[in-house]
């Protein structure tokens, strides 16, 4: 017992030794009392129902998509393997560039989205599991394109 | 009087032989105390407490290699603006000031001063460590393949780099020169002949399939509804597939624009990873032997 | 009589030179905990850690290394917090110290939910023979490792055990009759498309999808009544199944979402409203 008790010191010290040196990098920036929650966060992404009231075609859009998520897309279950939603992914294509081209990139988004074969080797994740795919690495300008490898967890968009 | 002696003798080895303690009457911060326990830090990988010890010892008595260590703290910690900073910092009369003189270099390159990194070395100070003087050149040649900057000449480049490497180089060298990026308007000539077909010249196997699929899948659908009669279907489902032909055709160039960003990352991930291996062609300063 | 002197002296030297070295380890002790309880956390680790270095006789191993430990702890470095409580029961001088650094360790994994590791570290202490009288402190901190594994019965169940944890005890059940059964409402909705989210309160949904559930399954019925059997399939497969799956989806998702605010009220009471210990 006390020759067991000896050998898992041993092991133990050797264990803390090799820890002190791969933990220290904590304290390479200062640090102080941290504000810890008991409570757990929702992992489930809340819908934007926002209006934006900054043109009227862009009331029209988002009171569109709203009325469908609200409608439609909220009701059939979570349906897009990506992140952000196809309708999400539309929205924001229009925002960024034009009508025409917001159309363009939906619709070669929703041919992705149906693909069940070429996910997992091409996208990222985010943490609750979808694959990240933001409309800016469609725009047409290599400057908007920041590249993100397969194996990475995104975690803030 | 021998006794008094004997006895005085006793007293003082006991009182000097508290050094070995080192729990003086200068307590643990007292500068050679204040050094150990920057030492240990440094050792322990604990660098920002190690820094902030030497720099208070650095506070009461001035020192060439405290100076460096400061420096080297910071750059093992990833915050090489503050080391290059510091490195820059250490006179000429310093015995340390050539290698600081390199780690500035390094630094400057570390944080992706490419172009700054090339004025210093090209108009700086001359260096003369001759262990470090050819790593330093390297580094100066290695920094042409992480700019958009010409490429020097072949052989130029080459010389710059020990035998042993030459053969790695060289394929770093072709592929700067010549990327094997796609074409977004081939890409987009290949999709609008056949859907689905720029999707594959950039890789997307499986997305130029169900481009493919989707948009005939649509047609035909359009064309049977057409056929028998159905005429709001049918447009309807030509909508979407000239929905589905444009989309397809759009997103092939950005698919090659994509798969140009991909290569691009992965060249750059094992430049910075060959950098690593090889320690940026210098030599490393283990104090914690 | 000059011995005599002599050795007086040197006895004094002696002592003198040994309680001059434990008063300056003393001075940095209380140095480091001053910083410690003006929550100058990272300072106090500094400090305690140049104690350690020059305590060559481990006198204030122990308690420099749990508070290295708690300073870490409060920061929210819980791996290190970790590290460091390790330390300080590898140099435990007694059962007391021994034990009291494990029950810190069991209080990080609480808070980090790494929760199969306090139970483990819960169970070894209540085999331990040492530890016997320490048992009603271990099934504290057993139901409290409970109500982080999100089991309220179980943490009731353990809190009931002590009469001073009767309003914790008491607490934990209504928090666990508060909660919605998900297996219910999974149940519910696999019957009734909506009834689940009914159910939990979601009544709006609820309609909803019962509303979408009716239709499609109508249009389904009708098609294939009519001999439509490809206008059946599709909107039987396309529409009626998407949304029928979509109501079991949300039934469940619900029903935890509900549970989680409980949850989380629960937390957040216990976390600034209760006075009592906490991991």
């Amino acid at each position: 017992m006390k020759n067991n008790q000896f050998i898992f010191t041993i092991i133990l010290s050797f264990a803390l030794f090799i820890s002190f040196n791969s933990f220290a990098q904590t304290d390479w920036v200062k640090w102080g009392k941290a504000d810890f929650s008991y409570q757990i966060k929702n992992p489930v992404e809340q819908r934007n129902y926002s209006f934006d009231l900054s043109n009227p075609e862009r009331l029209v859009l988002k009171s569109l998509a709203n009325a469908y998520w609200f409608f439609i897309s909220d009701v059939d279950g979570d349906n897009c393997a990506f992140n952000p939603t196809c309708s999400n992914f539309f929205i924001q294509s229009v925002e960024k560039t034009n009508i025409v081209q917001g159309f363009l990139m939906f619709f070669d988004r929703f041919t992705r989205d149906m693909d069940i074969f070429g996910k997992l080797n091409h996208y990222p994740r985010v943490p609750d599991g979808h694959f990240y795919d933001p409309p800016s690495l469609y725009l047409l300008d290599i400057h908007f394109i920041n590249y993100i490898p397969p194996s990475v967890i995104v975690k803030n968009e | 009087m021998k006794n008094f002696f004997f006895t005085i003798l006793i007293f003082n080895s006991i009182l000097f032989s508290q050094e070995k303690n080192h729990l003086t009457n200068d307590s643990l911060f007292s500068p050679y105390n204040i050094k150990r326990f920057a030492d240990f830090l440094y050792c322990q990988k604990d660098y920002l407490r190690a820094a902030d010890e030497y720099v208070r010892y650095l506070g009461l008595i001035p020192n060439d290699t405290i100076e460096f260590k400061i420096a080297l703290s910071y750059s093992l910690m990833n915050n090489y603006d503050e080391a290059a900073k510091r490195f820059n910092s250490i006179k000429e009369s310093s015995s340390f000031y050539q290698p600081a003189q390199i780690q500035f270099l390094k630094s400057l390159f570390q944080s992706g001063n490419y172009v700054q990194f090339r004025n210093k070395y090209s108009h700086g100070t001359p260096l003369n460590d001759s262990n470090d003087c050819g790593g330093v050149a390297s580094l100066y040649m290695f920094s042409f393949l992480l700019t958009d900057e010409p490429l020097p000449n072949e052989d130029e480049f080459l010389m710059k780099f020990p035998a042993l490497e030459k053969i790695q180089m060289k394929s770093f060298y072709d592929w700067k020169k010549n990327p094997p990026e796609k074409s977004s308007i081939i890409a987009a000539i290949f999709s609008t002949i056949i859907p689905g077909m720029g999707k594959i010249y950039t890789h997307d196997y499986s997305d130029g399939i169900f481009a493919f699929i989707s948009t005939l899948g649509a047609g035909y659908l359009a064309y049977d509804n057409f056929k028998a009669g159905h005429n709001f279907r049918g447009w309807i489902f030509t909508g979407l597939t000239a929905g589905f032909y444009g989309g397809n055709i759009y997103g092939s160039a950005a698919a090659a624009q994509i798969y140009n960003a991909h290569i691009r990352f992965d060249f750059i991930n094992d430049l910075e990873t060959y950098l690593e291996d090889n320690n940026y062609f210098l030599k490393i300063f283990n104090f914690c032997k | 009589m000059y011995n005599y002197f002599q050795f007086i002296l040197i006895l004094l030297t002696v002592v003198s030179s040994k309680l001059f070295s434990q008063d300056i380890l003393e001075n940095q002790y209380n140095y480091a905990l001053k910083l410690y309880i003006r929550e100058q956390y990272y300072d106090a680790v500094t400090e305690f850690k140049r104690l350690s270095l020059f305590d060559t006789e481990k006198k204030y191993e122990y308690n420099a290394n749990e508070y290295i430990g708690m300073s870490y702890k409060m920061g929210a470095k819980f791996s290190d917090a970790i590290l460091f409580f390790t330390k300080a029961e590898m140099n435990a001088r007694n059962n007391e110290e021994l034990f009291n650094s494990i029950i810190e360790i069991v209080r990080i994994n609480i808070l980090r939910r790494t929760i199969s590791h306090a139970y483990d570290l819960l169970d070894s202490l209540k085999k331990d023979e040492r530890f016997t009288i320490k048992s009603a402190e271990i099934d504290y901190w057993k139901g409290w490792a409970d109500i982080f594994n999100d089991n309220w019965f179980e943490a009731a169940k353990e809190f009931s055990k002590v009469d001073s944890t009767k309003f914790l005890a008491e607490f934990c059940y209504n928090v666990e009759k508060e909660k919605y059964s998900v297996s219910f409402a999974d149940i519910l909705s696999h019957i009734i498309p909506g009834a689940g989210q009914i159910y939990t309160g979601n009544y709006f949904s609820g309609i909803l999808s019962l509303g979408w559930n009716t239709l499609w399954g109508y249009l389904t019925i009708s098609a294939f009544l009519d001999n439509r059997v490809f206008d059946g399939l599709v909107i039987g497969n396309l529409l009626w199944l998407r949304f029928y799956n979509g109501n079991l989806q949300n039934s469940v998702k619900y029903a935890e979402k509900e549970n989680l605010d409980i949850t989380n009220r629960a937390l957040d009471f216990l976390q600034s409203g209760y006075s009592g210990k906490k991991p």
